[in-house]
């Protein structure tokens, strides 16, 4: 119905109005416009599509679309912003299934005329790619959501085994290439079950704490799976839309590298060249037991009355025990006692980029006074009180001076150099990245322990 | 090696280089001590003092040249009263003086003693950047200078600066006008506001708006779209529009303000002139203006340097010399970043000037008698970081740490990871020369698109706040749901079963991640308000 020049000017203005999607990011009053922008893009690319060739089975289709509707409006409107990260990695896993499933079809389809070769290649390699996006998705959701330790699996040689793997795949896809068309469809499995190995394998060798990094990876993978599959069919919105999004998503690794002050060999293949993660407690370098001040929730409240300038350091506890909504209540009640209240988030504070500023919006506390580090981190002198609610490696002062941690090198928010620094915690147990913190013995330091949103409760009862 | 202190002897400076406190500290880390008679007493130090904290004293100024290696002073060295000669013709080759010295403006000075062969670290040279902020004695000197400033002109002022309930009646609060946010002008704003007065200030940096709210008091701002940030985090020059402007606006205050305080200073050039006489004489008589920039040339027409006069009922107070009127501290203060620029030299036993800190490169003037002055230019840095740390200079009195802007590899992977992006490098080329001789049109046309395509998303996602990073990750999921396009387009009247049900599969898990993602990220961007929103929100609630 659609000639096809009209179908390809559609998918410029969808490239076009994807562009300035991504655009309207930039800043918070441009942001819901972008996501707007998207949604125009997408309908329209969808929408010419479907209705481009009369000899597509609309019924069939429309159902599909319609089934997956519902299913991600549901589960859209009821997932929780402390969940968003392993969604997000759900999500990404579907794209690549989605790939997988595409470069079968293809070749399952009819041979093309020319070009056999490449488009073996093509076929090839959005399998391989939508594989490992698929696996290491579903490994990646696993593990942010709890069900799956959070510690690194490390195989002994494992660089070498992910060498051969990525080896055999490439033999297989040689197989594949030459053979005719269409009957070579074992070594087509064969590579998809070996990226799917590859794809488990490398998430789950990834630390917890550099979860959202892997997130962000992931995304990139998504878009890379995306665009070897628009090679492949040869649709050129297919390919524009998976170099965004597998640009963004490099990009935004690379800032959460960047954040930790580590290389993305460093993150992505553990410890590459370094020692390796121990997820090891050091307790006192000196075994001598030290004492913590223990506070609660009416003193911290009588230091917050005569504090001047009060900042708040959220962490992935925060997240966890969904005390964003309390800590919102008691700041608007601290900046009505002419209290100022600052928030300071750590670049990989939380599982995945940006997820304490989203948390801190969830309840509406206004952007202007979420700081960054760099901001943040010379008011701390001047601050008299220092709320660490939920976290723990993001507030460790051996990051700066111990280079046995693996901590060591990432920035810290400097919050002992405040009056007073309340760590709320439920226990003095280690943090994510299996850590010990000297900053629960500092002298100006006071353990405020409980699950965090009973803890500030408390507090702004007492307000 | 041997420390040798000397009593300043220009007129009216009362502050030393080292204190007892200052000098115990040498002694411990292996340094001898020399400190000239008298040369804390002004400042309140007595020889005693100095006596107790190990060091020796010398009696004659000549004395504590001869014997020591390392020279402290405040001021640059100067013709010395007493003796018929010049503090230079002192100084021996290889000998080391550490003193505020102002190159530009001293090129006899640096001539004379280069003839010497000496060595000249300067103090006014340090660069503006979060490490130096501990050796840092324009920063330190300034604020004690802004805070002085205010105590003179509350001084002068002879009524209340702040609000006072008596039974016989209340005061309104003085209106001070500081111009000038910089290190002096934001100590200024802190004392006065200390004071309880109503403190407005100007200046011609935007960034500085917010330190300026952060102290309770008001940023004048002016109806203009020059932005007034030069290099180093000091202000530049601005052009005359700009200038016409700022002055109407002065010009506007100067019935309703009490005290001025101006600390408008360019680093090596006249102050600009920002307070005309008409200003002066629409203040209010009884009003004080207090001129920090007297030395040079002063931000106000009528301010004699170094002097108090008066003009139409308002005081005018040019001092030079507001540091040392509070030398007991400005002392302590200046003896502290001399005391942690020797520790940066590597104190007694490791003692070296290691060109390579760029602290060091910028303030050394002479190396043996060789010029080294100025420093060459540093390529520059990454914007991101040459923004943070322009705003980490300007409130000195924040040191803004930003450390670690770049992804640090320890030593071995940074050092595997060069060849391995060089033959990156290399496969890419041969990869793309590849493409060219043998792929198919169709591929090479496409290929080009994507490679243009990754440029762009390379470009507009460097502009995204980290604050809606989680939103960013999420609508781009959204938009990889676009692989709908390759379940939709296999599901045609003539697929082969199999290519059927992938097909359709493949076009409902993606139609998951469509619906599903541009809601999700509906309901965070939803979420994330400004103040006014917020405050909406809340008092509805």
């Amino acid at each position: 119905m659609l000639p096809e020049g009209l179908l390809t000017v559609i998918y410029l203005a969808a490239a076009v109005l994807f562009i300035l999607s991504l655009g309207g990011l930039s800043r918070e009053d441009t942001a819901r416009r972008g996501n707007i922008f998207g949604i125009v893009g997408m309908a329209l690319a969808i929408g010419a599509t479907l209705f481009h060739d009369p000899g597509m089975a609309y019924h069939i289709l429309l159902g599909a679309v319609a089934a997956g509707a519902i299913i991600g409006i549901i589960v859209a409107l009821r997932v929780a912003m402390t969940a968003m990260p392993e969604m997000v990695a759900m999500l990404h896993s579907f794209v690549g299934l989605a790939a997988v499933a595409v470069g079968f079809a293809s070749y399952l389809g009819a041979a093309p005329e020319t070009g056999m070769t490449v488009y073996l290649i093509e076929i090839y390699v959005a399998v391989a790619v939508g594989a490992i996006t698929f696996t290491g998705s579903v490994v990646a959701w696993a593990k942010l959501s709890g069900r799956v330790s959070g510690a690194p699996l490390l195989l002994p040689a494992r660089h070498v085994l992910n060498a051969l793997v990525v080896l055999v795949i490439i033999a297989a896809g040689v197989f594949f290439a030459a053979a005719p068309f269409g009957e070579a469809i074992n070594p087509l499995v064969v590579n998809a079950v070996l990226a799917s190995l590859l794809g488990i394998h490398l998430v789950a060798a990834i630390g917890g704490a550099d979860m959202p990094v892997v997130v962000s990876l992931l995304n990139s993978y998504s878009g890379w799976a995306a665009a070897a599959a628009g090679f492949m069919l040869s649709n050129i919105l297919l390919i524009v839309t998976g170099a965004l999004v597998g640009s963004s998503g490099a990009i935004l690794s690379y800032i959460m590298c960047r954040g930790m002050n580590r290389s993305i060999w460093n993150v992505v293949f553990g410890g590459f060249g370094t020692a390796d993660t121990k997820s090891d407690t050091v307790t006192t370098d000196d075994g001598v037991e030290r004492e913590v001040i223990t506070v609660t929730a009416e003193d911290v409240v009588d230091e917050l009355k005569n504090a001047e300038r009060v900042a708040i350091v959220p962490g992935y506890g925060m997240a966890v025990a969904r005390a964003q909504h309390g800590i919102s209540e008691m700041t608007h009640k601290l900046r009505g006692m002419d209290v100022d209240v600052t928030f300071g988030i750590h670049p990989v504070a939380g599982r995945m980029p940006g997820h304490m500023n989203v948390l801190l919006a969830e309840a509406n506390i206004p952007y202007e006074v979420v700081k960054e580090l760099e901001e943040i981190n010379g008011d701390f002198a001047s601050t008299d009180v220092v709320l660490v609610v939920g976290a723990n490696d993001i507030v460790n002062p051996t990051a700066q001076t111990d280079s046995t941690s693996p901590i060591y090198g990432m920035p810290q928010l400097e919050v002992w150099n405040a009056k007073r620094v309340y760590v709320l915690k439920r226990s003095l147990s280690t943090g994510y990245a299996g850590v010990a913190n000297p900053l629960f013995f500092n002298e100006n330091t006071a353990m405020f322990f409980g699950d965090a949103r009973a803890s500030i409760e408390g507090v702004v009862e007492h307000l | 090696m041997k420390i040798g202190v000397s009593r300043e002897v220009e007129a009216g400076e009362k502050r030393v280089a080292a204190i007892p406190e200052t000098v115990a500290g040498y002694e411990e880390s292996g340094f001898e001590v020399i400190v000239e008679a008298g040369a804390g007493e002004q400042a309140g130090y007595s020889d005693q003092a100095y006596r107790k904290a190990g060091a020796t004293i010398a009696d004659e100024a000549p004395s504590v040249w001869e014997k020591a290696d390392i020279v402290l002073k405040v001021l640059p060295p100067t013709e010395h009263p007493d003796y018929d000669q010049h503090e230079a013709d002192w100084a021996r080759e290889g000998q080391i003086l550490i003193s505020l010295f102002w190159p530009a403006q001293n090129e006899d000075l640096t001539d004379r003693l280069g003839d010497r062969g000496a060595t000249v670290l300067a103090l006014d040279c340090i660069p503006r950047i979060s490490r130096a902020q501990a050796v840092d004695v324009l920063s330190s000197q300034a604020g004690i200078s802004g805070y002085r400033a205010v105590v003179e002109a509350v001084h002068n002022y002879e009524r209340y600066p702040g609000v006072q309930y008596t039974a016989a009646g209340k005061t309104d609060p003085a209106r001070v006008l500081v111009i000038g946010a910089g290190v002096a002008g934001l100590a200024a704003i802190a004392a006065a506001r200390e004071l309880g007065a109503e403190v407005y200030a100007f200046d011609t940096r935007l960034a500085v708006k917010e330190e300026v709210e952060s102290l309770g008091a008001t940023f004048l701002e002016l109806e203009f779209d020059e932005e007034g940030e030069g290099s180093g985090g000091y202000a530049k020059v601005m052009s005359q529009a700009f200038i016409d402007a700022e002055m109407a606006l002065f010009q506007e205050q100067a019935p309703l303000t009490d005290m001025v305080i101006t600390t408008a200073a360019i680093p090596g050039r006249e102050a600009p002139l920002l307070v005309k006489e008409e200003m002066v004489e629409a203040m209010k008589p009884g009003s004080v203006v207090v001129d920090l920039a007297a030395a040079t040339g002063g931000n106000c027409e009528l301010t004699e340097a170094g002097k108090k006069v008066e003009y139409d009922g308002v005081t005018i107070i040019g001092y030079t010399d507001m540091a040392s009127r509070m030398a007991n501290h400005a002392s302590e203060f200046f003896s502290s970043n001399v005391a942690q620029l020797l520790r940066l030299l590597g104190d007694a036993d490791q003692f070296a000037i290691d060109l390579n800190d760029e602290i060091l490169r910028e303030m050394i003037v002479l190396k043996n008698g060789e010029l080294m002055w100025p420093a060459p230019k540093l390529p520059p840095q990454d914007t991101e970081e040459d923004g943070a740390e322009e705003r980490a200079e300007q409130a000195a009195a924040d040191p803004v740490v930003v450390e670690g802007g770049e992804a640090q590899e320890s030593g071995s992977p940074s050092k595997m990871v060069r060849p391995l992006l060089y033959t990156a490098g290399v496969a890419g080329l041969a990869f793309l020369v590849l493409i060219g001789v043998y792929a198919p049109p169709d591929f090479i046309h496409q290929f080009t698109i994507f490679v243009l395509a990754c440029f762009v998303g390379w470009k507009v996602i460097w502009n995204v706040k980290p604050s809606l990073h989680t939103p960013l990750l999420s609508v781009t999921n959204a938009i990889s749901g676009i692989i709908i396009l390759g379940g939709i387009l296999q599901v045609t009247a003539d697929a082969t079963t199999a290519a059927l049900l992938l097909g359709v599969a493949a076009t409902f898990v993606a139609s998951i991640n469509v619906f599903g993602g541009f809601l999700v990220t509906q309901r965070m961007l939803k979420m994330f308000r400004s103040e006014d929103e917020a405050a909406e929100v809340h008092s509805a609630t």
